[in-house]
This record gives structure tokens, C-alpha cells and sequence, in this order.
């Protein structure tokens, strides 16, 4: 079984809705990646909007990619 | 269940030193592997209603198309997927895939300000009274949710009603009586709305028997929800309108609810 890792979870805030189903979140350290969210999300019909606080996943060579993995409550 | 056994047996396409592998890590769960790192990851999942639903993150093209490919190879169809119908990249990856376009569902968003709406003098037709959301009697609720599923089984079948299915023990379609309110009339429910606010409210169901639509029962229902949403403090809700579901779509834009985006349920 392989694990995840090479994936990097990072706390955030969504500061940005952008067309084409994108966002742009600030991480904790203040650093802005273009994210997209998850399969899971999009299936279970999550909306994310604007200063929502989200769990984004980065590639690790890519660090200004992001994908949004979980929302949480405020 | 339609899925195959499990195969752990790596699929790989050998396009390059590097290929991408894909592997079925679990019953319903593979990874696409590059030079050992994780690139993209597929799940498959059943729905209560019992479709199964696929969704996959991939970091490129390449790694999609090779789980695409291995899931598919080894699910059954129908195989059922959700997309934001602006994400042009990712609706056109699952048709590269064979999927097609077999729904749309518009998520307005939805004023609660009665001035804006229109709906201050909204009343219940006469002989019918509101019953705010945590009062409903809890036997009324669950037989007239109950009737109206029957009746949209019956007719146009929940398949194509929106697509948000919260599981449920034992066919139970009520999972928190707290978040109905309804229409009442002296000797039984004849209509429901349900609001559940997680960070914003969200108007996941507006209801009423077949045999008492057309007497402004859904919009006395939805002129209580907004004004008591309004009240605490809400300026807007959101909701999910099937786009065949034309007396549901004219019910929305009658009240300046606004078309924010739209989701395509796609099907193999």
C-alpha cells in the first residue's frame, strides 16, 4: 500500500472565487495558491465561498497549486 | 454491490521511463503512482439511492486519463460523476472518458430580505397554518415526507430530483426533524421545507402533497424559512434547482434568487 507522503496539507482562508471552478486560497504563512476542489467535495455537493476556511493540498513541485480537501465549519 | 474483486495488480501504460502506475489500493479507492510519489487518487462510491459515483484528483492529465482508464476497467456501468459545469478541464477529461452530460442542476443564490423577495404578505391558503421548524409533530413529519417521496417515485422517480443524498439507517428520510418546517392543515402535514445552515443556510428541500400543489403552499412555506433566516441574521440562503424543474425554477426567480453556477451530473 503507497502512502501520501509527497502530499502537503496546509490550512487556509478562500480570499478569491475565480471562474472556471477555482479559488484562491491564503495559507497560514501568508503564501496565496490558485486551488481547486476535491472529487469528494464536488460528490457531496460542498459550496465553497468566500473567507470559508479550508484544508488545501499541495503538490510538492508545484507550491502555487493547490487543491481544496476538506471545509470547515466556522 | 457491481464492483469487480479486489485487484491489486498495478496498470501501467508504459508511455515513458516514468510511466504513471495506477493501483487499487483499496475496494474502492486506486492511486496513480509516479516514481513512487502519489499523482492523483480515484475513489468510487455508492449513493443510498445505490448508484455508484466516481470522482478522481489528479494533479496532470496524464495521471486522470490512466485512473479513468483502470476504474473504469474494472467497475460496472453505470458509473455516475459530479462537476462544476464551469471547470471546462475537468467535465472535458470525464467526456474524454465516454462520460456524458445527464443532468444540471443551477445553485441559486437566494435573498432572505422580505423588500427584496416579495413575500412579507405571504400568507397560507385558508384552513392551513405554519408550523416553524423544531415544533413539527414528528409522526405527521415522517408520513408526509414519506407520501410525497412515494408520489415523486411514482412519477418522475428521486433520480431526477436534486442529487444531495444524506445516508440514512433503514430508509429513514428524515435525519433531523429539528430543521422542517410545514404546512399544516387540522388532521395531517400537507408540505415541508428543510433549512440546515452549516457556516451559510442552505434550502435542501421544499415540498408539498400532489394533491395540494398550485394553492401557494411551497411559497408560504419558503415566505416563513426566509423571513426567519432574515430574522437571525442571514441576508442570503442557497439552494439547488434541477433545471427541468420548471415550477421550481419560476418559484426562485419570482423572488430575485440569482443562478450562481451550475453542476453537471455526468454518467458512463
Amino acid at each position: 500500500m503507497t502512502k501520501d507522503k509527497n502530499v502537503i496539507e496546509v490550512e487556509g482562508k478562500v480570499v478569491e472565487c475565480l471562474r472556471s471552478a477555482m479559488f484562491t486560497v491564503e495559507l497560514e504563512n501568508g503564501h496565496r495558491v490558485l486551488a481547486h476542489i476535491s472529487g469528494k467535495i464536488r460528490k457531496n455537493y460542498i459550496k465553497i465561498m468566500l473567507e470559508d476556511r479550508v484544508l488545501v493540498e499541495l503538490p510538492p513541485y508545484d507550491l502555487t497549486r493547490g487543491r481544496i480537501v476538506f471545509r470547515y465549519r466556522n | 454491490m457491481n464492483t469487480k474483486p479486489l485487484n491489486t495488480k498495478p496498470f501501467s501504460s508504459g508511455l515513458s521511463e516514468n510511466a504513471v502506475t495506477v493501483t487499487r489500493v483499496a475496494d474502492r479507492q486506486w492511486h496513480a503512482l509516479d516514481d513512487d510519489l502519489v499523482v492523483g487518487r480515484g475513489y468510487a462510491e455508492y449513493r443510498p439511492d445505490g448508484r455508484l459515483f466516481v470522482s478522481i484528483d489528479a494533479w496532470h492529465d496524464a495521471a486522470f486519463n490512466q485512473l479513468a482508464e483502470a476504474m473504469l476497467a474494472e467497475l460496472s456501468a453505470p458509473l455516475y460523476t459530479v462537476v462544476d459545469e464551469a471547470d471546462a478541464e475537468l467535465t472535458a477529461a470525464w467526456q474524454r472518458a465516454g462520460f456524458t452530460v445527464r443532468r444540471r442542476e443551477w445553485e441559486y443564490a437566494v435573498p432572505t430580505s422580505p423588500r427584496v423577495t416579495g413575500l412579507e404578505a405571504v400568507l397560507p391558503p385558508p384552513g392551513v397554518t405554519i408550523v416553524p421548524a423544531g415544533q413539527a409533530d414528528e409522526g405527521l413529519l415522517r408520513a408526509v415526507d414519506r407520501a410525497i417521496r412515494d408520489e415523486v417515485e411514482a412519477t418522475v422517480g428521486w433520480r431526477s430530483m436534486p442529487a444531495e443524498v444524506i445516508p440514512r439507517p433503514e430508509g429513514d428520510t428524515i435525519v433531523d426533524p429539528s430543521k422542517y418546517a410545514v404546512a399544516a392543515a387540522p388532521d395531517r402535514y400537507l408540505g415541508l421545507i428543510r433549512v440546515v445552515t452549516v457556516n451559510r443556510p442552505r434550502i435542501g428541500l421544499v415540498a408539498v402533497r400532489a394533491g395540494e400543489q398550485r394553492r401557494g403552499i411551497a411559497r408560504a412555506l419558503l415566505a416563513h424559512a426566509l423571513e426567519t433566516l432574515h430574522r437571525s441574521g442571514s441576508a442570503e440562503a442557497w439552494t439547488e434547482v434541477h433545471e427541468s424543474n420548471r415550477a421550481a425554477s419560476a418559484l426562485f426567480q419570482g423572488i430575485g434568487a440569482r443562478p450562481m453556477s451550475s453542476n453537471l451530473e455526468l454518467v458512463r
